[in-house]
């Protein structure tokens, strides 16, 4: 099955593209052209590097971005549940939260609340899917011993040099970490660490521990990149989403060899 | 020679893997080996999230008429790549390449082409995403 929609659009989206490139608009927000060498990573006034600012890209668990050596592997009950699983109940095609670390293709900010004396919080607000949130504490607390599960889970945050380590625990079992439906249970644990390498990058790495779902941790490497000329826009996912009716066939593709 | 390739990465961005540019996968709603081609006439423009809709009045040739139901990327995406609420206007003459529902419904995914009756294009073109593949 074709999952990928490549080779058919090339040929005829070439010259609509070069319309687009050569239209002119005071909304339109086209991606910075490369540049040569970007500037430093810029620096809090206690010199932690200073994440705040709208991104692009990054999270996931795609196989391509596995850690080198690091396997995705599943075990029996919960292939078995990924294998059922039909792409209308996506919760995310649902207008429902992604959780972590699954991202939608719109833009997100990172917002870092320093205050005279330290960093209290880091938010991450998302654009799409559903114009929601992660709260990560910075202020030193542990996790709550018996959190009650949700989508994002419970955050706390914390510096390993120039990398920001978030440790997430207290996860509810509910969200896909992709449109193949690959799960999770409750016991998921997930550590991030961003390291913004300079102006424009920020390096993502997540760990999933998940002892109900995986038979091992694995790790993926992606990347995020500052878009410092882009606003959030507004996006009501549940304003007009008639799709969930038309939607058919299992998540996964058949033939498909993703674990 | 700068031209053609210009013309190259352009078609190439737009492109990009299809999983990627809708809050709901492609192809669990729409079958891209099912291409369509519409002519008629805009009857409504939804400038909406999670996708912009619009619909086209098709006649057959026995003059009977079809209301199309037509899927466009989301009011973020196309707004970052310029377009906006009045890049087409109800009454419009188009063309619209398309690709069918899987359901046998009389929706399709318009990210082929849409076509002005004096051949302007509009809505086309790869949504601005950094060059980054998003990870779905």
């Amino acid at each position: 099955m074709e999952r990928r929609f490549i080779a058919s659009m090339a040929a005829a989206a070439a010259l609509p593209g070069l319309l687009v490139l050569t239209q002119s608009s005071t909304t339109a927000q086209a991606p910075r052209p490369p540049q040569a060498a970007a500037a430093p990573t810029p620096r809090l006034p206690n010199g932690h590097p200073d994440l705040s600012g709208v991104l692009m890209g990054g999270g996931g668990i795609a196989e391509r971005n596995l850690k080198p050596g690091e396997a995705i592997v599943l075990l029996p009950e919960a292939k078995k549940l990924m294998d059922s699983r039909q792409s209308k109940d996506d919760p995310e095609a649902n207008c429902l939260p992604t959780g972590v670390p699954r991202m939608n293709p719109y833009p997100w900010r990172m917002v870092q609340t320093p205050t005279h004396s330290s960093e209290s919080h880091i938010f991450v607000l998302f654009e799409g899917n559903i114009h929601s949130y992660r709260q990560i504490f910075m202020d030193g607390r542990p996790h709550p011993p018996d959190p009650d599960p949700t989508w994002y889970g419970h955050s706390t945050g914390r510096w390993e040099g120039d990398t920001l380590v978030v440790d997430t625990v207290g996860y509810n079992d509910k969200f896909w970490f992709d449109f193949d439906g690959h799960p999770h249970t409750t016991q998921l644990h997930t550590v991030e660490r961003f390291t913004r390498t300079d102006a424009n990058t920020l390096k993502w790495e997540i760990t999933i521990e998940d002892p109900g779902a995986y038979a091992k941790p694995f790790t993926v490497q992606t990347q995020a990149r500052y878009e410092p000329t882009w606003e959030l826009m507004e996006y009501i996912c549940n304003e007009n989403n008639t799709n969930v009716t038309h939607i058919v066939g299992p998540a996964r593709a058949p033939g498909s060899s993703s674990q | 020679m700068k031209f053609a390739i210009g013309l190259m990465i352009a078609g190439i961005a737009i492109s990009w893997p299809g999983r990627i540019l809708a809050h709901h996968s492609f192809d669990a709603e729409y079958d891209a080996k099912k291409p369509i081609e519409l002519k008629g006439v805009v009857t409504k423009l939804e400038w909406t999230n999670p996708h912009v809709r619009f619909y086209v009045d098709v006649k057959d040739a026995k003059g009977v008429v079809t209301s199309w139901d037509l899927e466009l990327m989301s009011v973020n995406t196309l707004t970052r790549a310029g377009w906006t609420r009045t890049s087409l206007k109800i009454g419009d003459e188009v063309t619209v390449n398309a690709f069918l529902a899987k359901d046998g419904s009389h929706r399709a995914n318009a990210r082929g082409s849409v076509t002005l009756a004096d051949g302007r294009k509009v809505f086309a073109g790869d949504p601005p995403t950094g060059g980054i593949p998003n990870t779905r």
